[in-house]
């Protein structure tokens, strides 16, 4: 019974979400809102992998939008180039081309930790947004690549927005729940346990540096699934997609909403594109209100969002 | 490429190395005292050329931004310090990650003001013409970033190693804790420092606007190049942030001329090969791996 209540609320909650553009079809902005939920959620995919990295291993890394727009890039000129659609294969190869990218990058940044790590992911970030500007011919460099196609499935054809809408909000729950599954499996406590001490690790016999990589290569791999998500949903892929600003983003989502939880990166997510997307027509200075917001996140709760409610419901409860 | 040429783009490479010491050794020496990254550093270096901007488009005028920008951005360095980044003394990344924040405020607080247009500022009235070398005019004020940059090197080094000042730098690097329990007012000395990094920040803005022109944006461009020079030359000291300009400016600028396509991917294979044999950059220390 105590496992099948919230496996219960979990699957309620998942079927609300992928028919939310049905559901609330009857609202005056119900387009406009399964655009910006859809935005949210793809942003959430990019900061949930990231907090792999941040939350779990430890590893503070500030160019993860490297493998985010390389996947967007990958899924829509596999599909530009083989003239074919196919929903797997702009996934596989936005997943492939992202880890290969991860896998070189890594290499360098997992030697270092902390500051060090924070600056090589950053500065090697920086070289991918490099290539992807000046390689014209193939990325379309400071244009990007407009009228990416939307994918298909064995005659499923996510071009409709509700149809994209649905296949965001499904992926998103796989990553969800693949995140969930890391969390408790060995491995995913063996990255805990490199955040919280790395000697002792290496003692107990793991190699620490292989572990490390392959975090960043596996966070790699999913932040390009959700560039190849922001590639068909903005039917667009440019170098925004790998900038700092993307990587920043998405870090401000996972220190938000909190790091090391399911939830927090998610909650961060969503607090993020509210500012950036829904607010700016409010006011013009919507980056300042993020800045000011991660300040004084970072300065009274880096626990995040999450953290808070946590620590406001323990206290009610006693 | 002729040796004319190869000659011509050697003082391109030595000027923007200059430039790149001017603005790496601000960061460099900020890490050195506080362990803290300044990812706030390109956004310092964007508002002191904005600073110049105003200053020209007001007064006309060049020469006083070279004061006044420096004093501008390091009078807000002054108050980050205290105001912001000394409530998490110790939790080194979280300062950092606090970086983040205020050249998010500060590049967006600049876009809204000075709009989101390339802007440019004429080159200063006396060194706005070329002089012949080999054969080829030559831009006076290139020469001018080169001999400001190494009467800055000079200056900085004579700080350092003979002034009372450089002394409480010098001892704050090596062991701030022990320097503080000898009696040293260390929030002074970080604040100051922190202003004083930030000050050459600005003042490599001012520097670089007649330039490199003035645009939203410059100030990743800027933060990268800088962590890429203090990542080849090591973190943390002068002859660091020296050396690491002086191989990542002329590899920059030959790399454009030679191979346009790859110009940005050499330095990060300089970078990633300086990794490989020295984690801690050519000249770094050991404490900055960890």
């Amino acid at each position: 019974m105590r496992r099948i209540v919230p496996i219960g609320a979990a699957l309620i909650a998942a079927a609300a979400l992928v028919t939310f553009p049905t559901w609330s079809s009857g609202w005056e902005s119900s387009r406009y809102a399964t655009t910006i939920l859809r935005d949210m959620l793809v942003l959430a995919i990019l900061a949930l992998s990231l907090d792999l990295l941040v939350g779990s291993a430890g590893l503070p890394s500030l160019g993860h939008a490297a493998f985010f727009g390389g996947g967007g890039y990958a899924a829509a000129i596999a599909a530009q180039r083989l003239a074919n659609d196919d929903l797997l294969l702009g996934l596989g190869a936005a997943a492939l081309v992202a880890a290969f990218l991860a896998l070189v990058i890594g290499v360098f940044a997992v030697r270092a930790a902390g500051i060090f790590f924070l600056m090589l992911t950053l500065a090697f970030a920086q070289m991918v947004f490099a290539l992807a500007f000046q390689a014209t011919d193939i990325t379309g460099g400071s244009n990007g690549l407009s009228g990416v196609h939307r994918p298909t499935l064995l005659g499923l054809d996510f071009n409709a927005p509700d149809a994209l809408f649905q296949l965001v909000a499904a992926v998103f729950l796989i990553v969800v729940a693949l995140m969930w599954r890391i969390r408790s499996s060995t491995y995913g406590r063996a990255l805990v346990g490199l955040r919280e001490n790395e000697r002792r690790m290496r003692a107990l016999g793991y190699d620490t540096t292989r572990l490390k990589l392959s975090a960043f290569v596996l966070a790699g791999a999913i932040a390009g699934v959700g560039g190849a998500l922001s590639g068909w949903s903005l039917r667009f892929v440019s170098t925004n997609d790998v900038g700092v600003a993307r990587s920043v983003e998405a870090f401000v989502a996972v220190l938000i909403g909190g790091t090391s939880t399911l939830l927090g990166p998610v909650v961060g997510a969503f607090v993020v594109l509210y500012l950036e997307r829904v607010l700016p027509s409010a006011i013009p200075f919507a980056e300042t209100v993020l800045g000011v917001v991660f300040i004084v996140f970072v300065l009274a709760a880096r626990q995040g969002i999450v953290g808070l409610a946590r620590t406001a419901y323990e206290r009610v409860r006693t | 490429m002729s040796p004319e040429v190869a000659v011509l783009q050697a003082l391109n490479g030595i000027s923007f190395g200059a430039l790149l010491f001017i603005l790496a050794a601000g960061l460099s020496l900020i890490f050195g005292m506080m362990d803290v990254v300044n990812l706030a550093h390109g956004a310092f270096y964007m508002l002191g050329a904005y600073v110049t901007l105003t200053i020209v488009q007001r007064t006309g005028q060049f020469w006083p931004a070279l004061l006044v920008a420096p004093l501008v951005v390091g009078l807000l360095g002054l108050a980050i310090e205290p105001i912001l980044l000394r409530r998490l003394r110790g939790r080194h990344l979280d300062q950092v990650l606090l970086t983040i924040g205020v050249s998010l405020v500060i590049a967006d607080l600049v876009g809204l003001t000075f709009g989101r247009e390339i802007h440019s500022v004429p080159l200063p009235p006396g060194l706005d013409s070329s002089i012949a070398v080999l054969g080829g005019d030559y831009p006076v004020y290139r020469l001018f970033v080169i001999a400001f940059g190494a009467a800055l090197a000079a200056l900085l080094a004579v700080i350092h190693r003979r002034t009372q000042l450089g002394a409480l730098i010098r001892a704050g690097v090596g062991d701030a804790p022990m320097l503080s329990a000898l009696g040293v007012d260390i929030d002074r000395l970080f604040a100051t420092t922190f202003a004083f990094g930030a000050a050459l920040a600005g003042l490599a803005g001012v520097i670089a606007a007649p330039v490199f022109g003035i645009f939203p944006g410059m100030d990743v461009d800027a933060l990268i190049y800088s962590l890429i020079v203090v990542v080849v030359g090591g973190l943390g000291t002068l002859s660091g942030a020296l050396v690491g300009a002086g191989l990542v400016g002329p590899a920059d600028t030959f790399g454009k001329v030679l191979f346009p396509e790859f110009a940005l991917a050499l330095i990060f294979a300089i970078m990633a090969f300086v990794l490989l044999l020295r984690p801690t950059g050519l000249l770094g220390r050991a404490r900055i791996a960890r």
